[in-house]
């Protein structure tokens, strides 16, 4: 067997497994930290390493092939940057940080065997997977001055994510009555048939999606949002912002190209309809926050409908464009969390008052977030500029008019909180506060996730390209 | 004989659905895990009515009796099971509420039911042999069978490392 197909896993697992031993030993936290980096950065090389790897694994239900693959690129780079973000961890009680990497990394693998399942009860486990790491880290927060709001946003995303997989488990089991099968490929056959003669496979499907609605935070399953993006530590929402949206992302293009690109019929309505909602109710409460992560959690389920637009045109440039789009989301947020990481240097919340007069306390950091917020606004050169573009020509091409004008709508409004974000870091202010200073490895990571959104966004050709020829192993 | 077991059907769909509502409402914790007995009790009766005795006995055994045993031991050993928790009364408002979108989502239901056609399956495999159960763990479904162990072991490790911390802070 050709040992590159399963690589990147295996990396993930090896560095959870020396990171559950280390858990039980004590270690130094230095030390601990600089294995973390190192096991982490190689999974990188292992995913990039396997790229243009193809097989089917585990009797037809793993699948890897170049969609897979970049994903699994997503991830891991994802992985490393949240790890190399959180630099001392100062948001995570002292006695859980060994824990903290392990079930961040065990939280990964499940997402990564996630992208590449392609039969149902495996798609299941590997969202459980992710889920249930997640659903420990969340409380691991340090309990500080404020609160003990951790315990609630834990409880909240237990509650919330137990009852989006019940519903999802119930989907599935209506698609699998009506269809016979759990392999996406057999599926593929019949799904174009019964999606026009059987309305119930359509509730099946939505039901289904509530599981990757709720990891994108989209509008039917977003409650859990800005709550659980508050109450968890700075590193740690900055990973449940970005990494699981990517796997969300690709499990619901692989759902939806399952219809093989004919229309959609009914199910097209019901997607469209969660769209809007995700945006307008997203960019109209996040008007009025004032917590940064809070305004952060409302943006993302905009953006989670932007990307539902891209993926309603069921077509090589839709979903090549929502793959551009949420790989330019992840680094645009994850921008943005590591200026809210390092701002509350006690791993407390940030509200838009302790951004100001950031540029005085820190140029880099007023810049990394600048770059960030006027990428999530839209505005060129940058990579967010270039994903609403083809989101918009995608849109067009397809003839949903009415889907573009309220996406253009929103992008507007939008405009306005993420440039309330910048503002607020440039203000002149008497009292700007003791400066605060960045180790050497620390702004060579704003430098480079600052250089990453504007080189995608100055160069989309390459990055198109790749992302096409992901999709093409699918249509 | 095709009655008869119509009959067993739909007293196992009540007995399930009469264990989750007691589960849900019960004031009382240990009634809760009680009422799951008795839903996952029903769930079991499903698995006989649909021809695998298998399934059933190990519903019966590792549900019904292991977890919820495992459930009362953790009430029991936590803290006095006398607590009583507040009552939410139902407000006219949330009946009104409840009535509107279940009827609304029962018709909806109804017009889509009744516009699908269920296919039966071509074939039964019938074979629920503990061999057949267990090749079919070990090969076809070997992916899912070993991530389980995964979600069961993060479970565990993460419940070890949550309480802990509760009962340290407690001791405070």
């Amino acid at each position: 067997m050709n040992m590159l197909i399963f690589l990147p896993e295996l990396a993930l697992m090896t560095m959870a497994l020396v990171l559950f031993f280390a858990s039980l030993a004590s270690w130094d936290f230095k030390r601990l930290y600089g294995l973390t980096l190192a096991m982490s950065a190689t999974a990188v090389v292992c995913a990039v390493a396997s790229w243009g790897q193809e097989g089917t694994l585990f009797f037809g239900a793993y699948r890897v092939d170049a969609f897979s693959q970049l994903f699994k690129i997503f991830i891991t780079m994802g992985l490393f940057v949240v790890l190399a973000m959180g630099e001392g961890l100062s948001g995570i009680e002292k006695r859980l940080q060994p824990e903290y990497f392990f079930f961040v990394t065990v939280s990964s693998t499940g997402l990564v065997f996630l992208t590449s399942a392609v039969e149902l009860i495996t798609i299941f486990i590997s969202l459980e997977v992710s889920s249930f790491a997640l659903y420990v880290v969340i409380p691991f927060r340090k309990a500080g001055a404020q609160h003990r709001e951790q315990m609630e946003a834990g409880i909240k995303y237990v509650l919330f994510g137990a009852l989006s997989s019940g519903i999802s488990l119930f989907g599935m089991s209506y698609v699998f009555g009506l269809a016979h099968t759990t392999y996406l490929s057999e599926l593929a056959t019949v799904v174009p048939g019964l999606l026009t003669s059987s309305p119930m496979l359509i509730v099946g499907l939505v039901m289904m999606l509530a599981g990757f609605f709720f990891k994108l935070a989209m509008f039917p399953m977003h409650f859990w949002a800005p709550d659980v993006y508050q109450g968890a530590a700075n590193e740690t929402a900055g990973f449940v912002a970005t990494i699981p949206k990517a796997a969300a992302v690709a499990l619901l293009i692989r759902f939806i190209s399952l219809a093989g690109g004919v229309d959609l019929g009914d199910f097209n309505w019901i997607l469209a309809a969660f769209a809007v909602f995700s945006m307008v109710l997203g960019n109209l409460s996040a008007l009025v926050q004032e917590d940064v992560k809070r305004l952060l959690a409302y943006s993302s389920i905009a953006h989670a409908g932007y990307v539902m637009v891209a993926l309603l045109c069921v077509n090589l440039l839709g979903f090549s464009t929502a793959i551009y789009y949420i790989a330019g989301y992840m680094m645009m947020n994850l921008a943005c969390f590591y200026v809210v990481y390092h701002v509350g240097q006690d791993g407390e919340n940030v509200t838009l008052d302790n951004l100001a007069g950031l540029y005085k306390r820190s140029p880099l950091l007023a810049l990394v977030l600048a770059v960030g917020a006027f990428g999530m606004a839209g505005i060129p050169p940058t990579v967010g500029f270039f994903g609403k573009f083809f989101v918009f020509t995608a849109a067009i091409q397809k003839s949903l008019y009415a889907l573009v004008i309220i996406t253009v709508i929103n992008a507007g409004i939008s405009a306005f909180y993420y440039l309330k974000l910048v503002r607020a870091a440039y203000s002149p202010v008497k009292n700007p506060g003791e400066t605060l200073t960045l180790g050497k490895p620390a702004s060579l990571l704003g430098v480079a996730l600052m250089a990453a959104i504007l080189l995608v966004g100055i160069f989309p050709q390459f990055f198109m390209e790749v992302a096409e020829k992901a999709v093409g192993t699918l249509m | 004989m095709n009655l008869m077991m119509e009959v067993l059907f739909f007293g196992f769909v009540v007995l399930t659905m009469t264990g989750a509502l007691l589960a849900v409402r019960a004031k009382i914790l240990m009634h809760g895990v009680l009422g799951l007995a008795v839903s996952l009790l029903g769930v079991a009766g499903l698995y006989l009515y649909l021809g695998s005795p298998f399934l059933t006995l190990m519903q019966v055994l590792i549900y019904v009796g292991a977890i919820c045993v495992v459930l009362v031991f953790g009430i029991m050993v936590g803290y006095t099971p006398n607590e009583v928790a507040e009552k939410v009364p139902m407000g006219r408002n949330a009946l009104l509420g409840l009535l509107a979108s279940g009827s609304a989502a029962f018709f909806l239901m109804v017009m889509v039911l009744g516009r699908t056609h269920w296919v039966p399956a071509a074939h039964r495999v019938g074979d629920f042999s503990i061999e057949h159960v267990g090749e079919s763990l070990l090969l076809t479904w070997c992916l899912a069978f070993e991530m389980i162990s995964v979600v069961l072991l993060i479970a565990i490790v993460g419940a070890i490392i949550l309480a802990r911390g509760g009962r340290e802070e407690g001791s405070q």
